[in-house]
């Protein structure tokens, strides 16, 4: 009974794939509108991809690499031999839905355009279901991942006969003899869990790679495009707005999709793990624990499915209605979640603890995605202070604009120590430790359960960006414009709710898997016990064991890994802040997540001066750029931006996998821990600032472009101009890349969890 | 191909062209080469109104085809001391140019002096002939007769200027509200509102000597004014929502 449902998770994932195909086709059977917007969406098209080409080119050789130093290591016997495939699965199957978001969102954007020549609510069909496609890749392909390793791993690789007699190939040891069915399960989670590092590493260069191509094309089009040449946002003159509307792509459709695809499968990978870990008290517990997270997703899907159907309005909407069609989908998904979460419950599938513990999860996503819009958008007291601060000049913006980036993460920090201690409280009852962190892990579940709508919601804004885009490229009337305008403002509200589920999921699935890292600590303990020739592993006074019970000394305990509780492990490890090498692992935690961002905002400076050399190159000698008559050269803008995007990800990206391994080799465990704890605490709160921050200025901006404070030309739109190119790296490049940070930091101290035991110094 | 007469502000000039105005203030704002970007302010001139004071002939030679068979941009026919010389009636509408050439077309209207604000202050941009802010305890229609009928030491022949926002300085100048204002320097517009408020004989304070030639076009009042003692022309500027739904583009743009 309870593994033939399992059959509904990839049925699921099949499901989303197959109504992405639906909505695609759907999409590109449209009106592509005229001669002049096929020419300006096959530009960016083709610059989109030719970003793509040249990123996994970079990527592939670092995963390359990584997969042989990974395969070394699981011939040393201190890596998890899986681990080398799951690693590129991963990194395959994000990377493949970073592609498909891609075509798709480039070849809407034109059509949703042209759309909108129609009336408002087809431009809104046509984008909302072309940003649905990159919403159910994700999911799709996020789940479907999954069922193939659990199947393969379940059926084909852990079989009876394996587990009996182990099973060996190449010198490496896949499955060790004697493996119980209990110990099957943490093995099979535990090797699954390690494919969310080759998605986190994957998100991180398209992140960090994105967020630096998009900010270089952005300055180079405004600096001289809008500032020098004097020309408007948009102009086809200029040369490098092609490569800005790449960006657009590039940054918010493939990082947003890669970030969340992450997100999305490493907290159903870390529940899993943790579900495995569970005390069992009947039989069937541990594999309901293991397969309630991806059922929970994989009904999400279909719900996200309905959802992405409500969003209907009249013909002749307002974007008030829009706005309420909009979050009619992403709402009404989540509230159905509730009521099969409920439904699970009450079947005993879940506890109803852990049902709290994923209503935590939603709720905590909703008010930190609500706060999140209360900070950034002009329509409330902080941004509008920020504006108001530009009567002085633009260093006070830029003071109003840290203070509130600062003030405003009062909310998220609140609401996911909230969350946190909620879901804890309900699935563990403040005492049962293991099922706690279950509950949390949940609750990173529940939220992003329904991330199907929810992310096409979000994919949603830069195609209506780049339907404006190509509309105003393409001369087309005022009205479609102002279509296109409506729907990229209502873009921007539904962005600050994905923003909010993007950060809050980050912090909670970095939570889950430091949890998991525990119990992979605990697995490699019992592995390298059991290869010992005394049988066990010491790590300070304390002997864990697993088949043979050591000789203990004065001031030595003697632990059996099998019933090992966490307590023994922080007692083992010294786990408290009070040990110095945890307490620097913390400091050390904090500073990766400003030195990432200091090198990702550094990278993104280098970058935009060569694009600022090259375009004032092209307005300088190519003859009639300005009258139109000669055409610029887009492609040339894309390269460089592509370029310096490469070579410019490299070292912050690769930092972070660097900085976790070495601190493990280094410092051990309770430097990992101090590592983690310190990255994904300051992380998540320099993310919150900096991604509101620069929200909220980039708003102000347009509030008073709307007239206040005089408007468009007035100082004080001078000094607010100053403000959102301060916070266009904050917002577009370091912010959202944070959220990677801390969960891949975490993914590699997983994933190297044997090696830290096995060499650590410490 | 047709020919246009238009009156430019800045510099004051009547100038001949065979673009239309949406051309013609592209071009004026952007140049030949698109190099260019500069706000423009200009009346379209009723030709039939004023052939005595032009030189037609001139205007014929002038006025033609380039070579190239593109259409004459601009003739110079006459600078400075060119809005006295063009009576209210030879005015046609008034187009407003962003810097990237988005032109806007104000309809002049009959005035009604009786919906003049009373005891209010107001703000007003002169523009031409000469162009300083000026503060004002004085209604459209009065400050225009104020300054060219000849009664005061300072006296101008005609006078073209724009009713810009004072918000709640306009009953209120120490403690109104001041944002959203054209004028930055909020302390000294309060200054110069409290001594047109308090001083019963000065009705007009200059609140700034030189003008930038950049009209904040979302802080225009009522509109344009042109004329001189009672013969006034209105050109209304339109409120945002409504500008926004008749050329979303310059709302869009400004």
């Amino acid at each position: 009974m309870i593994t033939s449902l399992f059959w509904i998770v990839p049925i699921s994932a099949l499901m989303a794939l197959l109504f992405a195909w639906i909505f695609y086709k759907g999409m590109i059977v449209q009106e592509q509108g005229t001669d002049r917007m096929k020419e300006i969406a096959a530009y960016v098209s083709e610059g989109a991809m030719a970003y793509l080409k040249r990123q996994y080119t970079v990527v592939g050789k670092v995963f390359i690499i990584l997969v042989i130093l990974l395969s070394i290591l699981a011939y040393m016997g201190i890596q998890n031999p899986f681990v080398p495939i799951a690693f590129l699965t991963g990194g395959v199957f994000s990377g493949l839905c970073g592609f498909l978001g891609m075509k798709t969102a480039t070849a809407a954007s034109n059509r949703t355009a042209w759309a909108a020549s129609k009336s408002l609510n087809k431009g809104l069909q046509v984008a909302l279901r072309s940003g649905a496609v990159m919403g159910l890749v994700v999911v799709g392909f996020g789940l479907l991942d999954i069922a193939i390793w659990f199947i393969l791993l379940n059926k084909a690789i852990f079989t009876p006969e394996h587990m009996a007699n182990g099973l060996h190939f190449l010198g490496l040891t896949f499955v060790s003899a004697g493996t119980d069915e209990h110990q099957k399960f943490i093995e099979i989670t535990a090797t699954m869990l390690t494919f969310g590092m080759g998605a986190s590493t994957q998100a991180l260069f398209a992140r960090v790679g994105g967020g630096i191509f998009t900010k270089a094309a952005d300055v180079g089009a405004d600096l001289v495009g809008k500032v020098e040449a004097g020309i408007p946002e948009d102009d086809p003159r200029n040369p490098a707005t092609i490569a800005d509307n790449v960006g657009d792509n590039v940054g918010d459709v493939a990082g947003m999709g890669a970030d969340l695809y992450e997100s999305y499968a490493g907290s159903i990978l870390a529940t899993a793990a943790l579900g495995a870990a569970l005390p069992v008290f009947a039989e069937g517990d541990q594999i309901k624990a293991i397969i309630a997270p991806m059922m929970v997703s994989a009904i999400g899907i279909l719900l996200s499915i309905v959802g992405v159907y409500m969003v209907r309005t009249k013909e002749d909407a307002t974007p008030k209605a829009l706005l309420r069609a909009l979050l009619l989908g992403t709402g009404g998904s989540s509230a159905l979640i509730l009521v099969v979460l409920a439904g699970m419950a009450a079947l005993d599938w879940i506890t109803w603890g852990v049902f709290g513990a994923a209503v935590s999860g939603l709720v905590a996503g909703v008010i930190i995605g609500q706060a999140t819009e209360y900070y950034t958008s002009d329509g409330n007291p902080p941004t509008q202070g920020i504006a108001k601060q530009s009567q002085q000049g633009p260093a006070t913006v830029i003071i109003e604009g840290m203070a509130v980036g600062m003030y405003s993460t009062w909310i998220p920090v609140i609401t996911i120590v909230a969350g946190i201690i909620a879901a804890y409280g309900f699935a563990g009852g403040f005492h049962n430790f293991a099922m706690g962190v279950y509950g949390i892990g949940f609750a990173s579940v529940g939220m992003l359960s329904t991330l199907g709508v929810t992310l096409a919601t979000d994919a949603f804004g830069p195609i209506a960006d780049n339907a404006g885009g190509n509309a105003e490229m393409s001369n087309l009337p005022a009205e479609v414009r102002e279509r296109t305008d409506a729907l990229d403002g209502l873009g921007n509200t539904t962005a600050a709710t994905g923003k909010g589920f993007a950060i809050g999921s980050a912090a909670l699935t970095a939570l889950a898997l430091m949890a998991a890292y525990i119990e992979e600590i605990k697995m490699w303990l019992t592995r390298l016990a059991d290869k010992a020739p005394e049988g066990y592993k010491q790590i300070g006074d304390t002997l864990f064991y697993h088949n043979t019970v050591p000789a203990v000394h004065d001031g030595q305990v003697a632990v059996n890994l099998s019933s090992a509780t966490i307590k023994d492990f922080v007692a083992a490890y010294d786990l408290s802040v009070f040990n110095p090498i945890l307490l620097g692992g913390i400091f050390i935690g904090a500073m990766m997540a400003f030195l990432f961002c200091a090198m990702s905002m550094k990278a993104v400076g280098r970058a935009a001066g060569k694009m600022v050399d090259e375009v004032r190159r092209q307005f300088r000698e190519i003859p009639g750029i300005m009258e139109g008559t000669g055409k610029p050269e887009y492609a040339k803008c894309v390269e460089i931006s592509t370029k310096g995007a490469q070579s410019e990800m490299l070292v912050p990206s690769l930092m972070a996998i660097a900085v976790p391994t070495l601190v493990g080799l280094i410092f051990g465990v309770p430097g990992v821990i101090g590592l983690l704890a310190g990255g994904m605490s300051t992380g998540f709160v320099l993310a919150s600032m900096l991604n509101n921050a620069g929200g909220a200025w980039d708003n102000a901006k347009k509030y008073v472009e709307r007239g206040h404070y005089g408007g468009k030309k007035s100082e004080c739109h001078k000094a607010t101009v100053v403000g959102d190119t301060v916070g266009d790296p904050f917002k577009d490049t370091s912010g959202p890349a944070l959220n990677i940070l801390i969960k891949l930091m975490s993914m590699v101290a997983v994933v190297l969890a044997g090696l830290t035991v096995a060499w650590s110094l410490f | 191909m047709s020919k246009y007469i238009y009156l430019t502000c800045n510099p004051e000039a009547l100038v001949a062209s065979m673009l239309p105005p949406e051309s013609f203030g592209l071009y004026l704002s952007t140049g030949t080469k698109k190099r260019n970007k500069s706000q423009t302010i200009f009346f379209e001139i009723d030709l039939s109104r004023i052939e005595k004071l032009i030189d037609m002939d001139s205007l014929d030679k002038r006025c033609v085809v380039k070579s190239d068979g593109s259409p004459k941009s601009s003739v110079y026919l006459s600078v400075y001391r060119v809005l006295e010389m063009i009576p209210n009636e030879a005015l046609k509408s008034l187009y407003l140019t962003t810097d990237h050439g988005i032109v806007l077309e104000l309809k002049k209207v009959s005035y009604d002096k009786g919906k003049e604000q009373q005891n209010a202050l107001h703000l007003y941009q002169e523009l031409c002939p000469v162009n300083p802010l000026v503060a004002s305890s004085l209604a459209p229609s009065v400050f225009l007769k104020k300054l060219t009928d000849g009664s005061s030491p300072i006296v101008l022949p005609r006078l073209f200027f724009v009713e810009l926002k004072l918000g709640d300085l306009a009953t209120n100048p120490l403690a109104g509200s001041a944002e959203h204002l054209p004028y930055p320097n909020i302390g000294h517009l309060r200054d110069c509102l409290e001594i047109i408020r308090g001083e019963y004989e000065k009705h007009m304070k200059t609140v700034h000597r030189i003008f930038t030639g950049e009209l904040l076009y979302r802080t225009i009042d009522s509109g344009f004014y042109v004329g001189s003692n009672d013969d006034l022309v209105f050109y209304p500027y339109p409120r945002m929502n409504e500008l926004e739904r008749v050329n979303y583009n310059f709302f869009r743009a400004i």
